[in-house]
């Protein structure tokens, strides 16, 4: 009987997926002798499988992976937002944490020595005072450094070094201030740089049109052909392969 | 079992970072790892099955979409089942409205799922397989979840434990009540199947 109490906890274990190989093996010779144990262990079997089984997907987990990755690479709306915080901060905290105290010190240092009085340069992915006003279609977004396009949507942040590609059919426009915009039309590509200390735009090919707040400062727009300044309050530029 | 408990929490971390990186086949082999389990949380809170992987697809979609923010990859199991949780909510709010909106009355479980037996589950017939899920589905949240990461998804109670943020000795005691009330209630049918 204190054999079988012995048995007993090894099935416990079993449910809860903790039992050891060697601890299986002794359990299963004992079940060849012990018929209790054999029934109790069976049905535990049993019970485990039946569950499996009636809880079993009708897709197999193969085609499942694979029409989600497909789906993912059709549909640029699914695009991978890219990994600004969370799971780098996350995985080097204490890196983290230690890079503060460092920061911390060396700023303490800076002040103490009298250096700290020089402008810090602006970062090269420095959040910009432009919003996104509106967006029709699919357009897509990619920040300097990375590799991975998103799908931009209204309200979201605009960093320098951003590129934006529209697609057939879309088209989206920037808020640059509280009267002035730029609209991407369809099929085009505009990036933001930093040239001459000043925010820029870099129409790559396609068009867009910039409409300015009368009276207004000189306005740019880059294009691989050359550099085009506005002359009126509104202006379309177009850059084509010919 | 503690070797294979680091293997599997490494390589879901390596996926992560992979996937993070645009590598969508990574994202692809987390699909392939966790499907079975999603399917049979969302199966363990509605009843059509159509209606799971299609639950188990969005719930994958916005984890995609969300993968930047999860904090710690070692514990993506445990964060999947949190999000088809949430996408079961959302649905099962759908159809409520829906059925408002249409003025009918919930349809019976048993109604909803009038789909044959799949050669995936040659053991059970139809009828079977509807009581199983039926009887899962009639116990409190926290002990269906165990029973699906148990017996579905194949992670021990310490793993389980790991992945929901509770202590081991919870886990096992949830996990044994469920055991237990399922024996009981599913007696009858085990019989059956033995016969």
């Amino acid at each position: 009987m204190m054999t079988c109490e012995k048995y007993k906890n090894l099935i416990e274990k079993y449910v809860e997926g903790t039992i050891s190989e060697r601890q299986l093996a002794e359990l299963k010779t004992h079940t060849q002798t012990c018929e209790s144990c054999r029934e109790e262990f069976e049905r535990c079997i049993l019970l485990q499988e039946t569950i499996k089984q009636a809880f079993s997907s009708r897709t197999s987990a193969e085609q499942a992976g694979a029409s989600l990755v497909a789906r993912l690479s059709e549909e640029p709306n699914l695009r991978l937002p890219p990994a600004r915080f969370g799971t780098a901060l996350y995985a080097g905290k204490r890196a983290a944490i230690a890079a503060g105290i460092l920061l911390a010190v060396g700023l303490f240092l800076g002040f103490a020595l009298g250096r700290a009085g020089k402008p810090a340069r602006t970062p090269l992915t420095a959040q910009v005072p432009i919003s996104v006003d509106k967006i029709e279609g699919t357009v897509l977004v990619r920040h300097e450094g990375s590799d991975v396009w998103q799908a931009l949507e209204a309200g979201s942040n605009i960093y320098l070094g951003d590129t934006f590609h529209s697609t057939a059919k879309s088209a989206f426009v920037l808020k640059l201030d509280d009267v002035s915009t730029l609209e991407l039309n369809q099929n085009s590509m505009l990036v933001l740089r930093l040239y001459n200390d000043e925010i820029q735009f870099f129409l790559e090919h396609g068009e867009c049109t910039a409409s300015l707040e009368s009276p207004h400062g000189s306005f740019f727009i880059n294009t691989p052909h050359g550099r085009v300044e506005a002359l009126g309050t509104e202006f379309t530029v177009t850059v084509t392969d010919e | 079992m503690a070797v294979e408990l680091k293997q599997n929490m490494a390589g879901d971390r390596q996926l992560v970072r992979a996937a993070l990186r645009g590598e969508t086949s990574a994202f692809g082999a987390i699909v392939e790892r966790y499907w079975n389990m999603v399917v049979a949380l969302a199966l363990s809170k509605v009843s059509d099955a159509a209606e799971a992987e299609d639950i188990a697809q969005e719930s994958f979609l916005k984890a995609y979409s969300q993968l930047a923010g999860l904090r710690d990859p070692s514990r993506l199991a445990g964060w999947l089942s949190k999000i088809t949780a949430q996408q079961c909510s959302n649905s099962l709010r759908k159809i409520v409205r829906h059925r408002r909106a249409l003025g009918c009355r919930a349809a019976p479980i048993e109604a909803l799922d009038e789909r044959p037996a799949m050669a995936a589950n040659p053991g059970l017939t139809q009828n079977q397989i509807r009581f199983v899920r039926q009887t899962v589905r009639r116990l409190p949240e926290k002990f269906r979840t165990m029973i699906v990461m148990r017996f579905v998804a194949d992670l021990s109670t310490v793993q389980i434990a790991e992945q929901l943020g509770k202590r081991p000795g919870t886990v096992r005691v949830r996990l044994h009540r469920a055991y237990k009330l399922l024996r009981k209630d599913l007696a009858p049918l085990l019989e059956e199947v033995e016969s």
